[in-house]
């Protein structure tokens, strides 16, 4: 059931995203937009996996990663354009997430989102090895062709703009749907408690190993788009484990396992990084970061259910007048 | 050939001492009150600056500014243990996990904004020294490491054996419920237990200091390879975790030995791969969470 209002909420915030780079010139901001639009996008690839069924990873750069460097290999070397590229990266991560996951979900908890974080930095590590193979440590740039929609490549920014809002539109979506599936029963069943799960008949491995494809998929487009938005690829961009943290914040931040709590997420983050940003100037090592971790530490430590808990919490407090809940 | 190889394994024994005062740490904090620190390596980095800085501003050598990290260390763990992780333990592993992951980033980020990304060593006049047995090399900086960790392991060992604190912790850290029951008080023995371990890592920052570049990023050399020791060792066995590093330092050693200079990090990787691949419960079998 979706309520009419909700509807409207939604046609009218589609309207004003749809608008925006047209009231907005201004390609610095239009660059934070993409940033917020894609960040929300992979957080939204995470928190499938890492809300719904709570299997913590901060591993998700690996696909990313395979993302980006298989559309790069198509195009360079093949002259395939990436926008076929971005859906064999899909395919790569997803088939590659099988032996990973395999791996990985032989532990639980703590240690699983170590395992996941070994496996991110062992990929990384073979693209850095293998010199012959996909360039090396150096990278590559992506050939500059003007004006090139097929190739995904276009003169403005604003393009760039909708593509990656298309791409958190399907996220959004995709997501939507499995809320209101069996399947995402089954996904709050194991991350309530897996082994309850379990004895009541829910398929937990097989869950987890389905959900594990849905999301490396999705985060493999956004590896994809970033590579052809900065022209520019190598292995501490395209498997930074800064990707596989941000991933997991945005989501931790705006609210764990809802719909909407990523891109809340990102756009508190996102938004303070830019003011950081802008009011010290150039880049003082560390001090995103350390905003991060601090808002991290709030948010875990008086708020777990993140903006999206607190938000429904003073709702309704204030607005409904009812108690909230404990 | 085989003192290349004698050479290499002895190497990878020294260095495998700081790696187990790590995984020590990691481990007893697992195994008693249940979480995992992923903050451990930024307290190694915090116990290298301290000897740093005790050496450039007063002249104190490392091996004795142990004397100031560990305590300092010692009290940094119980504060955390008090103000921050007592009140994420539950059954929910979420907050736990990005409570300490938060740390991390914050420790190592504030580090990169106090200290700067620069190199920081610390020379001592026994840095360049070694023994000469026979055809091979053991340096004094490495072998005085290892002997002050192999102390503090079995002065580890000996407190968990015959103090009533220590007895307190394996009853925790065996049934946390029916400890209580016996009158243990859970958070006191978890401050006690997150500061130990803190102690021990600074304990191998200032060992690491006259041999080893102190930098921000550091602690992720030793976090990841005491996460593998740990997993190795069977989670929370200290016993485990000792033998386990020793074995990761050697098997390192050997990689950078006959396989290239930086290959050190992918046999890491490989012998996590192959131990979750294979024995996910530790070489012991035991029973993994």
């Amino acid at each position: 059931m979706i309520r009419p209002m909700y509807l409207l909420w939604l046609a009218v915030g589609l309207a004003i995203l749809i608008a925006l780079p047209h009231l907005v010139t201004n390609s610095f901001a239009i660059d934070i937009f993409i940033r917020i639009l894609l960040f929300s996008f992979i957080g939204v690839a995470w928190n499938l996996m890492g809300g719904y069924a709570k299997q913590l990873s901060l591993g998700h750069a690996a696909y990313f990663g395979l993302g980006a460097y298989t559309s790069t290999i198509l195009q360079i070397d093949f002259g395939i354009s990436p926008w076929i590229g971005m859906a064999a990266g899909g395919v790569v991560a997803m088939l590659a997430s099988l032996p990973i996951g395999w791996l990985c979900f032989r532990l639980r908890g703590p240690y699983f989102t170590i395992a996941t974080i070994a496996t991110a930095q062992a990929l990384m590590l073979i693209f850095l090895k293998f010199r012959d193979f996909a360039w090396g440590a150096e990278g590559t740039t992506i050939p500059n062709l003007g004006s090139a929609p097929l190739m995904m490549q276009f003169e403005g920014k604003a393009a760039y703009y909708y593509v990656v809002l298309g791409l958190l539109v399907l996220g959004l979506t995709i997501t939507w749907l499995i809320e209101r599936s069996w399947m995402g029963y089954y996904l709050v069943a194991i991350g309530e408690d897996e082994d309850a799960a379990q004895a009541i008949g829910v398929n937990a491995p097989k869950i987890k190993r389905d959900i594990y494809m849905i999301s490396s998929f999705l985060t493999a487009l956004a590896g994809t788009f970033y590579t052809q938005y900065i022209y520019f690829i190598d292995p501490a961009t395209a498997f930074s484990f800064n990707i596989s943290i941000e991933a997991a914040l945005v989501s931790i931040v705006g609210g764990i396992g809802t719909l909407w709590g990523p891109v809340i997420g990102t756009v508190l983050l996102e938004t303070t990084s830019a003011l950081l940003q802008s009011w010290l100037g150039g880049r003082v090592g560390g001090i995103q970061l350390t905003v991060y971790s601090l808002i991290l530490m709030a948010v875990i430590l008086w708020r777990p259910t993140g903006l999206i808990g607190f938000a429904t919490d003073m709702y309704q407090r204030y607005v409904r007048r009812q108690p909230a809940r404990a | 050939m085989w003192e290349t190889l004698a050479q290499a394994v002895i190497n990878g024994l020294l260095i495998g001492g700081i790696y187990a005062l790590v995984s020590i740490g990691v481990t007893l904090i697992f195994g008693v009150v249940k979480i995992v620190n992923f903050a451990q390596g930024e307290f190694v980095m915090l116990g290298m600056y301290i000897s740093f800085f005790l050496s450039s501003q007063f002249g104190i050598d490392p091996i004795v500014s142990l004397l100031v990290s560990m305590p300092v260390l010692f009290v940094c763990g119980v504060l955390i243990q008090h103000f921050l992780i007592r009140r994420v333990l539950g059954p929910n592993d979420m907050p736990q996990i990005f409570l300490t992951f938060a740390l991390s980033l914050l420790l190592l980020n504030l580090a990169l904004m106090l200290f700067t990304a620069n190199y920081r060593t610390v020379h001592t006049w026994y840095s360049d020294e070694a023994f000469h047995i026979g055809g091979l090399y053991i340096p004094y900086a490495k072998l005085i490491a290892f002997v002050v960790a192999m102390g503090l392991s079995g002065a580890l060992w000996l407190f968990l054996r015959s103090t009533d604190m220590g007895k307190a912790m394996r009853a925790a850290s065996q049934n946390r419920d029916v400890a209580m029951l016996m009158g243990i008080n859970p958070n006191r023995v978890f401050c006690v237990a997150l500061g130990v371990a803190l102690a021990l890592a600074g304990a191998a920052g200032s060992l690491l200091m006259p041999f080893y570049s102190a930098y921000p990023f550091v602690g992720q050399v030793f976090v990841l390879m005491a996460f593998v020791a740990v997993v190795l060792g069977t989670l929370g066995n200290v016993i485990g975790a000792l033998v386990a590093s020793l074995m990761m330092g050697v098997a390192e050693s050997l990689g950078i030995q006959f396989v290239g200079a930086d290959s050190g990090l992918i046999v890491v990787f490989a012998m996590l791969l192959l131990t979750l691949a294979f024995k996910p419960n530790g070489l012991g079998g035991g029973r993994a969470r």
